[in-house]
């Protein structure tokens, strides 16, 4: 089966590249880099060619907020046209548990944008909706830290690794689609600041968790279980020890 | 799996000299490699070079597309291949092999050069495909090396051998210490390669965009489009479709259809359609920022059912692109391509510049069509300011909306000067031909301001446009009516002078330029204006002749009638039956011998009547053609008759609230008299050829000179008209009868006719008198008036001393006037001789003339005999 992921050169995407290869499928791994660009259309048609399933797990370049929802917008509207001529059956978009109760952050309206227009576009679909990766646990330390202090929210926080994610969407790519939202998490849920205080602490990071309840998250306001699954979601099998031992090991 | 590999560097140590050779030929490979200009020059030099030290047979360089992790030929030399006549050999160079297996896996992990026995490693499963084509082409051995670039692979030189044992450890040294010379070189090919290729894309953008910038015309659009599409594709057909005016359609605009030969009906009707834009396929392209690449079978198979598609598919177009023209925000239409492969860039490139193009060919269109339009506006001004007429007008409409707009004339309505009814004003029959019946049933209702759709357009700014399928739905009657035309609207508009509204203005058409529109709808506006003031001043115009006629006709009877002269008995009878009748309506017929005065009597009834404020209007029924009483009377309309070139209006009318005096009435001819009798009964006529009937109030003053009563006997007067006539007779006695008269009468035309030639008379003497009061005047007073006019002209010294009375001629001697001059002889004379003529000559027995006499037969010969009466007298 021919398998196109857009972002295959990506965190997520190499990993779900490399997972659809091993199970033997010709996969296309679609990046700027690699001549398929989802904004000008450059070999997209090209790369669609008798393409079963596309994965899109594209990210935008920017993060500004009119920036986000115009690259999610174009490059969906591009990735469903080239689909639909293509006659692709199968479209598998990684999105974000809670992508509906954040929609005052700029990137999950996008996010939310690229959603609806799958839903609407006719070519059968899953949307994976994942909880905020461990991997993002030293950013999201910078982000809050004021000098040896993290100011953080104690918001509701159920961390999945990226290794997790990829085989969840692997798996996803190679079921059939079901036209509606998958959700996944890691095994442990927590709170935010909980989750922050292990990693600083585990990482030998001088800095402190200052935890609150402004239940902010990137300089946003949402509600407080907004990040973990509001219903049954498939959970990954790497736990925060873990996935851990695996940073420092690689370290 | 055995590997040859290169012992390490820690094994034998090579000989001083072995060094300084290997140096020697990895600087003249090294030189090789900077002096390659061509990809394929490289591979060649550099096989050749190796082929001339080392006993290998050819070499090739194959890339990996990390993509799909997949490696494939890049560079070879076919020709000085051994195995190129191997069946297998160039199919090759199109495959792409995988990275994921174990024989090129262990390529990736090794540190330098690795070589393989092919007949070990070509069977194992997932060994890629060359291996065994060159076996079978006799190579034996095959030495990998992969090519580095910043630490990534980017793919290997494979070098082949017809022995196996040939890759010595010199050679590998030799190969390892090239490779990434050999990587810098192929990584500088493919970036060439690359700036290359985006040097051409821009260069060729450059050429077409000068090209493109002298298209002015459609036809030149074409042209350079065609040239664009052939530099990339030899055979590519094309076609643009512009989105139409309607903004829901689109229509190939230019199109070529390659090098393919193809049916010619399809081709027609491919050409000349219009397909909606929302068809499932044109709106996907408009949609797209990006080219779309279509499959023909695979939209079909996903039921569309877009004619074109369908058509293509008969055609045998398999695959095409997609991709919409616009200019800023705007679609202005779509390019479609036959083309398999998309250059992104270079296509949306050329997009660009046709959608320029395409906007100013558009605008050029447009600025032709505004300048036609204002052009054709100023042609239709200069006709309009000629045309006087309505019918001039309706020839200007007409040729204008159906000669430039294509469309037709339903109808004009003009709001009548009541300010409030609606007349159908002009309107061109041919429009409803289907629909005949209805619209003359539809036009002559007279329909009012407050009509529902005249109310609308009277009440709009710019008129109004009346879809015809949904005011049929609406259930307008009028729809009905304008769904016969075929067309797809109906336009009302007001006209307008000013801020007026003078009417409405009616076109069916599918569409109209507003601007046309409202320019038309201003110069019909004010034709019509001028036209309604034109007929209006030619109406005021007629009728101040037609006044200032009879003024002066009034003005020259009532100074011939400042008195009516005579004071005879027979005379007062006839002022005191005037004075009875002239208040009432009554009609009164004026009896009289010529020149007795019947005009003057009718015109002092009229004038004492209470219609004196107006015209007495004055037919005189003897001075007519036969064929032309009848309109005189009545009046006619238009064409009722050949050279009833205007409409008309009769006497009747004219006399409307006034009287109408009919001279000579006894002279009518039969038919008009029926006529009349009708009118004088009914109080209502009909105008020839007119259905309309008229109520007129007229008062009846007829006049004859015969004796009706006989002409009625004789057949030559219609009785009842007669009695209608006779109502109250007045009958004016002869001037003989009333002597008396005659003398006051003399003085009178004396004064007026001395006045009138400026010879003045100062004496008329009794010789004169005497002798005109003894002649009889069978003439009446126009008799005496013409007399006395003539001896005034010929009197010469202020003294009317003569008359120049008429001799008795023969013709005239039975005249009942004349007999009353001769002596009594004469007259029995006279007599006799008539008898005797009436009696064929016969004097004597029954029949004869004395029984007439009443005298005897004896008595009559004897007096023939006295006075001379012989047969000549009676049989001449």
């Amino acid at each position: 089966m021919k398998i196109v992921v857009i972002g295959g050169t990506g965190l997520i995407g190499t990993k779900v590249v490399a997972h659809l290869r091993q199970q033997g499928h010709q996969v296309i791994a679609a990046s700027p880099n690699t001549g398929i660009n989802t904004i000008t259309g450059e070999g997209l048609a090209e790369a669609m060619n008798e393409t079963a399933v596309v994965v899109d797990l594209a990210n935008s370049p920017s993060w500004e907020d009119q920036a986000v929802l115009n690259f999610f917008e174009t490059s969906g509207r591009n990735i469903l046209a080239a689909e639909i001529n293509a006659g692709v059956k199968h479209h598998v978009a990684l999105s974000i548990v809670g992508v509906d109760q954040m929609q005052n952050v700029g990137y999950m309206r996008a996010k939310k944008a690229q959603e609806d227009l799958i839903k609407k576009s006719g070519v059968p679909y899953t949307i994976v909706h994942s909880t905020q990766f461990l991997e993002f646990l030293g950013g999201l330390a910078s982000q809050a830290a004021d000098g040896n202090t993290v100011h953080i929210s104690a918001l509701q926080f159920q961390p999945i690794a990226s290794d997790d994610v990829a085989a969840f969407v692997a798996e996803a790519a190679l079921a059939a689609p079901i036209n509606g939202i998958m959700e996944i998490a890691g095994p442990e849920r927590s709170t935010l600041s909980n989750f922050l205080s292990r990693y600083l602490r585990d990482t030998k990071d001088p800095r402190q968790v200052e935890p609150n309840d402004n239940n902010q998250y990137y300089g946003g306001t949402i509600p407080n279980a907004a990040l973990v699954p509001a219903g049954k979601a498939k959970l990954g099998a790497i736990n925060y020890e873990k996935w851990l031992a695996g940073q420092l090991k690689k370290a | 799996m055995k590997k040859a590999n290169l012992p390490g560097a820690e094994g034998a140590v090579p000989s001083k000299t072995a060094l300084e050779q290997e140096r020697k030929i990895l600087l003249d490979l090294g030189n090789d490699l900077t002096r390659v200009r061509d990809k394929n020059d490289l591979i060649a030099l550099f096989s050749k070079r190796l082929k001339s030290l080392y006993s290998i047979t050819h070499a090739i360089i194959a890339l990996i597309d990390h993509k799909d992790e997949t490696y494939g030929a890049f560079l070879y030399d076919i020709e000085n291949s051994p195995i190129k006549s191997h069946p297998g050999y160039k199919l090759l160079f199109g495959q792409r092999f995988t990275l994921n297996e174990p024989f090129i896996k262990s390529v990736l992990a090794a540190d330098g050069p690795i070589s393989f026995i092919l007949e070990e490693v070509m069977d194992q499963p997932q060994s890629p495909a060359f291996l065994r084509v060159n076996y079978e082409g006799g190579i034996r051995e095959i030495l990998m090396t992969k090519l580095l670039n910043a630490e990534k692979p980017i793919g290997f030189i494979n070098i082949y051998s017809d022995k196996a044992g040939r890759f010595t450890n010199e050679f590998r040294s030799i190969m390892n210490g090239i490779a990434p010379q050999l990587s810098s070189a192929v990584t500088n090919i493919i970036k060439n390669e690359e700036l290359r290729n985006k040097e051409k894309e821009k260069s060729f953008l450059l050429e077409f965009s000068s090209d493109i910038a002298t298209v002015r015309t459609k036809e030149e659009l074409a042209r350079s489009v065609r040239t664009a599409i052939n530099k990339l594709n030899q055979k590519s057909g094309y076609v643009i479709r512009r989105i139409n005016e309607d903004k829901t359609t689109m229509s190939p605009y230019v199109f070529d259809l390659g090098l393919k030969e193809h049916d010619q009906n399809i081709v027609n009707a491919l050409q000349k359609a219009s397909y909606p834009i929302n068809d499932g396929l044109q709106n996907r392209v408009l949609e797209s920022p990006i080219p779309l690449l279509f499959n023909v079978e695979r939209e079909i198979q996903r039921g569309l059912t877009a004619p074109y598609l369908l058509n293509w598919q008969a055609m045998g177009f398999k695959n095409f692109l997609g991709i919409r023209l616009r200019n800023g925000e705007t679609n202005l239409g779509l390019l479609f391509l036959d083309i398999e492969e998309i250059n992104v860039p270079l296509l949306q490139g050329i997009c660009s510049q046709i959608s320029i193009a395409l906007a100013n060919i558009m605008a050029n269109e447009q600025i032709s069509k505004k300048q036609e339009e204002q052009a054709f506006l100023l042609n239709f001004s200069n006709d309009i300011t000629q045309v006087r007429t309505k019918n001039d007008l309706q020839a200007a409409i007409v040729t204008v909306l159906d000669k430039t707009l294509h469309t037709k004339l339903a109808m004009i309505r003009v709001i009548d000067e009541d300010g409030f009814h609606m007349s159908p004003f002009m309107f061109d029959k041919t429009l409803f031909e289907k629909a005949k019946v209805d619209f003359e049933k539809m036009s002559a209702n007279v329909i009012t301001i407050e009509e529902k759709y005249t109310a609308q357009v009277l009440a709009s700014e710019e008129g109004v446009v009346f879809n015809i399928e949904e005011e049929l739905k609406s259930g307008n009657a009028y729809a009905q009516l304008w769904k016969t035309t075929g067309l797809r609207n109906s336009y009302g508009l007001p006209l307008r002078v000013g801020n007026k509204n003078i009417g409405t203005i009616w076109m069916q058409a599918d569409r109209l330029s507003p601007l046309i529109l409202r320019g038309i709808c201003a110069q019909i506006s004010i034709a019509i204006a001028n036209i309604l003031a034109n007929e209006k001043l030619l109406a005021y115009k007629k009728q101040l002749e037609v006044e200032n006629d009879y003024l002066k006709e009034q003005i020259k009877t009532i100074y011939n009638f400042s008195e009516i002269i005579g004071n005879a008995d027979t005379m007062q009878k006839v002022y005191r039956l005037m004075s009875l009748v002239a208040e009432s309506n009554t009609t009164v017929l004026v009896l009289g011998e010529t020149g007795t005065g019947k005009e003057l009597i009718a015109r002092a009834i009229h004038n004492a009547s209470p219609r004196r404020d107006k015209l007495m209007v004055k037919v005189n029924c003897a001075a007519l053609p036969a064929n032309l009483i009848e309109s005189e009377l009545f009046g006619h309309e238009r064409g009722a008759f050949t050279g009833a070139i205007d409409r008309r209006l009769g006497k009747f009318e004219l006399a409307n609230q006034s009287t109408l005096f009919l001279d000579e009435i006894g002279e009518l001819p039969l038919e008009a008299q029926s006529k009349l009798l009708r009118v004088i009964q009914e109080r209502e006529l009909e105008r020839l050829g007119g259905k309309q009937t008229i109520k007129v109030d007229v008062r009846l003053i007829a006049a004859t000179n015969r004796n009706l009563e006989e002409e009625v006997k004789a057949g030559r007067f219609r009785a009842d008209l007669y009695y209608r006539l006779n109502v109250f007779p007045i009958t004016l006695p002869p001037l003989r009868e009333r002597a008396d008269d005659i003398e006051p009468l003399i003085h009178f035309f004396v004064a007026r006719y001395s006045k009138n030639t400026g010879r003045r008379i100062k004496k008329v003497t009794p010789k004169v008198i005497q002798q005109l009061r003894s002649y009889v005047f069978p003439g009446n007073v126009r008799e005496l008036e013409h007399l006395i006019e003539r001896s005034v002209l010929l009197a010469t010294d202020g003294v009317l001393d003569e008359v120049y009375i008429p001799r008795e001629t023969n013709a005239e001697k039975h005249e009942q006037a004349y007999a009353l001059n001769r002596s009594l002889g004469q007259v029995e004379r006279d007599y006799i001789i008539d008898v005797l003529k009436r009696c064929a000559g016969k004097i004597s027995g029954s029949g004869g003339a004395a029984e007439i006499l009443d005298i005897p037969g004896n008595t009559l010969h004897s007096k023939m005999k006295k006075l001379g009466i012989t047969k000549a007298d009676y049989f001449s």
